[in-house]
C-alpha cells in the first residue's frame, strides 16, 4: 500500500516537465549534484571536527561545547544546501530514486543520525559544565559521537550506491530485495 | 616509459583488476574517497575560516591550525590511497581525461601549498605575520581544495 502510495507520487513527479528538464540538463543536474557532493566538505567536515574532539581526538584544549556551539552554524549551513540539493536530484530522477534500495536505506539511516544528533546535543547541554574542559567527553557522549559517524558513514556509502543498478526493480532480484526496493509488479 | 605504458600496467595490476572484477569493494573505495575528502573539507575550513576570523574566534588560531593539521594529513593520506585504487580500475580512461589531470594538478599544487607554503608559515607566531598574508592564505586554502573537490567530481562526468 505505502508502495503503491511512494510510486504513484513518483510518477506524478516524473511527469512534471521541470523534473524531465532538470535530468536532461547536463550542465544544470551534474552542478545540483556536485553541489551536494561538495557540501559534504562543510557539513560532514563540521561534523567530524565535532565528534573527533567529543572523541578526545582533537582541539583537547578548548572546550568542546565552545567547538560544537562554534561549528554548528556552518554545519547547518552545509546541512542546509545538501537537502535542497538532494531534493532536487530526487525530483530529477524520483521514480528510479523511490525504488532504489539504497535509497531507502539511506533515508532511515538519515532518520537514524537525526535521532542520534537530537539526543547527543540533548545529553550534551545537561551535562556540559561538569566535563566541558576534559579533553574527553563521557563514555555515553563518546558513543553517541562514534555512532555519529558510524551512522553518517552509512549514508555516504548508500548515497553513493545509488547510482549503482545491481538490485534495480527491472532485475531478476530476490523477493526479499524486491520487496525492500518496494518493486511493483508491472 | 612513456606515461601511457604506467596507465596501461596500473589498469592490469592487481589493484586495477579488484576494482574491475569487484564493483561492491570498487563502491567502497568510493565512498571512503568522499569520507576523506570531507574530513579534508573539515579541516581546511576550521582552520582557514579561523585565520580569516569567521570561526573560533575566541580560540587561538595557533591551536586550531596544530589541531587540524593532523586529520588533514590523515585526511590526504586517505584521498590519495583510494583515490589511486579507484583510478587504478579505469586508468586509461583517466589517461584520457583532461578533469582528472586538473584535479592532479590542483591537488599537486594544493599539497605543496600546505606543506611547503601554508603549515611552514603558520609555524610563526600568528601575531607577528601580516594579517593580510594570514588572510590570503586561508583563501588561496580554499579555493585550492575547492578546485581539488570540484575537478575530481567533474572527472565522472566528462
Amino acid at each position: 500500500m505505502l508502495n503503491e502510495i511512494l510510486l504513484h507520487f513518483a510518477e506524478w513527479l516524473d511527469a512534471q516537465a521541470w523534473s524531465s528538464g532538470l535530468h536532461e540538463s547536463y550542465y544544470m543536474y551534474n552542478w545540483i549534484e556536485s553541489t551536494h557532493v561538495l557540501t559534504l566538505m562543510i557539513f560532514l567536515g563540521m561534523l567530524f571536527v565535532i565528534d573527533l574532539r567529543m572523541l578526545g581526538l582533537t582541539m583537547t584544549n578548548v572546550p568542546a561545547s565552545k567547538v560544537a556551539a562554534r561549528l554548528n552554524i556552518p554545519m547547518m549551513i552545509g546541512f542546509t544546501i545538501m537537502v535542497v540539493t538532494g531534493l532536487l536530484l530526487y525530483y530529477a530522477v524520483p521514480v528510479r530514486t523511490t525504488q532504489s534500495i539504497w535509497f531507502r536505506v539511506k533515508f532511515f539511516l538519515l532518520i537514524a543520525a537525526g535521532i542520534n544528533a537530537w539526543l547527543f546535543h540533548r545529553r550534551m547541554n545537561e551535562s556540559v559544565a561538569t566535563w566541558d574542559n576534559e579533553p574527553v567527553a563521557p563514555k555515553r557522549l563518546r558513543y553517541a559521537a562514534g555512532l555519529s559517524l558510524a551512522l553518517w558513514a552509512g549514508v555516504v556509502t548508500t548515497g553513493r550506491l545509488i547510482a549503482y543498478d545491481w538490485y534495480d526493480c527491472y532485475r531478476v532480484n530476490s523477493d526479499l530485495i524486491a520487496w525492500a526496493a518496494g518493486c511493483m509488479a508491472e | 616509459m612513456e606515461l601511457i605504458s604506467f596507465f596501461e600496467w596500473m589498469e592490469t595490476s592487481a589493484l586495477g583488476q579488484i576494482g574491475k572484477t569487484y564493483g561492491g569493494v570498487y563502491a567502497l573505495g568510493q565512498s571512503l574517497h568522499l569520507m576523506s575528502l570531507a574530513l579534508l573539507g573539515g579541516t581546511v575550513l576550521v582552520t582557514d575560516l579561523r585565520l580569516l576570523n569567521v570561526l573560533l574566534r575566541d580560540v587561538p588560531s595557533e591551536v586550531v591550525v596544530e589541531s587540524t593539521h593532523k586529520w588533514f594529513k590523515v585526511a590526504v593520506s586517505l584521498m590519495i590511497a583510494t583515490g589511486i585504487f579507484m583510478a587504478a580500475a579505469v586508468a586509461l580512461r583517466m589517461y584520457y581525461n583532461a578533469f582528472f589531470w586538473a584535479k592532479m594538478t590542483a591537488l599537486a599544487t594544493g599539497i605543496a601549498f600546505v606543506f611547503f607554503v601554508k603549515y611552514p608559515l603558520l609555524q610563526r607566531k600568528h601575531d607577528s605575520i601580516n594579517p593580510v598574508v594570514l588572510k590570503s592564505l586561508a583563501v588561496a586554502s580554499i579555493l585550492l581544495w575547492f578546485s581539488v573537490a570540484a575537478t575530481g567530481r567533474w572527472i565522472g562526468f566528462s
